[in-house]
């Protein structure tokens, strides 16, 4: 379903401010499968799914979804594949539309828009049928306003806006992570009731150990830029959180042998 | 009396003005002054067609085309070739001050015995009435300016109506979300850019029509009518939202028109009372800057309070 081959993505290239945030990555995601990026900050998880996105376009490499290589096309027309939550609850809905609104934005991902009314009667029906679902009372406040909701109820419905149209790709972005503990709790088992019911293919950044062990059927470990780890099937189930625990202090150690082998080298040699 | 009607009159024609800020200033956040001159350029092409005895009706909507166009160029520059918001829109003004004089010929340009939407509301008046003149309350008000305010209520009504059912369908409400949140509707499949040129088109094209019916109602096209137009509309709406409160679309627009008539009252009675009309500006950019920093001294003033 995706096909990332050999990407690589540098930031403010020559400049002293450089970030080599992705350097070669390559992943494969079969239709249908629950895929889970974790990885130390800088690793470029995020990155990876920005570079999906099209939030930016990669320096070499390509991008393909369901066959169609996506690498130059721009963000807006990748999203007719793409549904998306963005970390920060705020980022994903129109905040002085009313929640209606949004919906009917949503109904219509990568579709043509015309001079045909947002909110007929019959679409009305089925926003306050699906967000009923969400149990959250919002069924009742269609015409209010998004920007009065808290976070995890824009979360929510964000999710369900992502989802709307069945995307061949959902990317979540750690999209629990600025929510008090009771609302991600709420929005991460809606996440996983969306993804099993319509077998979505899902590409999900977390930073929660538990979340990365207990989603999922493939569990992808990022550092500097490239895949550490690849764990699927079997071998998924049986991680816990503290074997990713240990994955990371693996890391960490590496990474100080790194800096303390140059530093060696360097009082030797130079 | 006539002071009053010739007040409602312009401040009616000009809520087209204060539609096209609302929507460059309020939906995109997109300080737009490419209105100084698409009012311009709206009110010299329907001056020059009507001189060429093309249809008034044709007129206005060669104006709105004309503004349209002029909306187009800033949105590109801006979208396109990256330049600052501000910047492109002074652009194209300074550009479009070469162009009006090119239109009209020279720097004004006077509609006498043409035949306008003015001079044809008033023969319907005139028909429907039977009198160049008739009495309100004891008042004599002439046929012509009691015609002309009711040509620009009727324009006024079916442009604002128009907004809001345009604002309803499915690429409106994308428009809207595209000034709301970017990157939301980006990931939900919408070219921004694209919005930003439709949207900076349609509000132009307004304006320029603003300038096409001002400039039949007082009978001439000048090349400095312009000046200081987006600051005029800025207040329109201001005091729209001051009026009607709240964030509904609907609300909004008509509060622009009763910003726009409002705001042209004051001024009428301001005149009226003695200002020298060449404080004018002046004191509406004090009023501006005036509206737009009190609310946030407000806010802050509470908060203190409560702590």
């Amino acid at each position: 379903m995706l096909d990332i081959r050999q990407v690589y993505k540098t930031f403010n290239a020559a400049t002293p401010n450089e970030v080599r945030a992705l350097r070669g990555v390559t992943l494969s995601i079969d239709d249908g499968s629950f895929v889970i990026v974790i990885g130390t900050n800088g690793s470029g998880k995020s990155t990876l799914l920005n570079a999906v996105a099209g939030g930016f376009m990669v320096d070499s490499g390509t991008l393909a979804i369901d066959g169609t290589d996506v690498t130059a096309w721009p963000e807006h027309r990748r999203a007719s594949f793409i549904g998306r939550v963005f970390q920060n609850p705020f980022s994903g809905t129109a905040p002085s539309m009313t929640i209606a609104e949004n919906l009917a934005l949503a109904a219509r991902r990568g579709r043509p828009r015309g001079l045909g009314w947002a909110l007929r009667r019959s679409a009305l029906d089925e926003f306050r049928d699906r967000v009923r679902r969400l149990n959250m009372g919002l069924e009742d406040r269609l015409e209010n306003p998004i920007g009065s909701l808290s976070g995890g109820q824009r979360q929510a419905l964000t999710l369900l806006m992502a989802s709307w149209l069945k995307p061949k790709l959902l990317l979540l972005d750690e999209h629990t992570a600025a929510l008090d503990p009771k609302s991600a709790d709420q929005v991460i088992r809606l996440s996983e009731e969306i993804v099993t019911r319509d077998r979505l293919t899902t590409l999900m950044v977390t930073h929660s150990m538990s979340q990365a062990a207990h989603l999922g059927d493939r569990l992808v470990m990022m550092h500097r830029g490239t895949v550490l780890h690849d764990f699927r099937g079997a071998e998924k189930r049986r991680l816990r959180a503290n074997d990713l625990l240990n994955r990371f202090e693996d890391v960490r150690r590496a990474d100080l042998l790194d800096e303390s082998a140059a530093a060696m080298l360097r009082r030797l040699y130079v | 009396m006539l002071l009053l009607i010739g007040a409602l009159t312009i401040g009616l024609i000009l809520s087209l003005l204060a539609f096209g800020v609302f929507i460059s200033f309020r939906i995109f956040e997109f300080p737009d002054i490419t209105t100084e001159g698409s009012i311009t350029l709206g009110g010299a092409v329907a001056a020059v067609l009507i001189v060429a005895h093309v249809s008034p009706m044709l007129a206005t909507l060669a104006a709105f085309g004309a503004g349209a166009l002029a909306g187009t160029a800033t949105a590109v520059l801006h979208t396109r070739f990256r330049i600052n918001s501000l910047l492109s829109g002074i652009l194209v003004m300074t550009a479009l001050y070469s162009v009006n004089l090119h239109v009209m010929g020279k720097s004004n340009l006077p509609l006498l015995s043409e035949r306008t939407l003015a001079s044809m509301a008033e023969s319907a008046g005139i028909r429907l009435l039977g009198a160049p003149a008739v009495h309100i309350a004891a008042w004599e008000v002439g046929t012509r300016d009691l015609a002309a305010l009711v040509l620009s209520l009727a324009v006024a009504a079916i442009a604002g109506l128009a907004l809001y059912l345009f604002f309803r369908t499915n690429i409106g409400t994308a428009m809207q979300a595209a000034g709301d949140n970017a990157q939301m509707i980006r990931a939900l499949g919408v070219n921004v850019d694209t919005m930003i040129v439709v949207g900076l088109a349609l509000s132009n094209g307004l304006v320029a029509v603003a300038g096409a019916i001002l400039t039949q109602y007082q009978g001439f096209a000048d090349v400095q009518m312009g000046i200081g137009m987006v600051v005029w509309g800025l207040a329109s709406v201001i005091i729209g939202e001051a009026l009607v409160g709240g964030r509904d679309l609907g609300f909004l627009i008509t509060g622009a028109v009763m910003g726009s008539v409002l705001f042209r009252l004051l001024v009428a009675v301001a005149l009226r009372g003695g200002l020298n009309p060449n404080d004018l500006k002046l004191v509406t950019a004090a009023f501006v800057f005036v509206a737009l920093v009190v609310p946030g001294f407000v806010r802050r003033a509470r908060r203190r309070q409560r702590i």
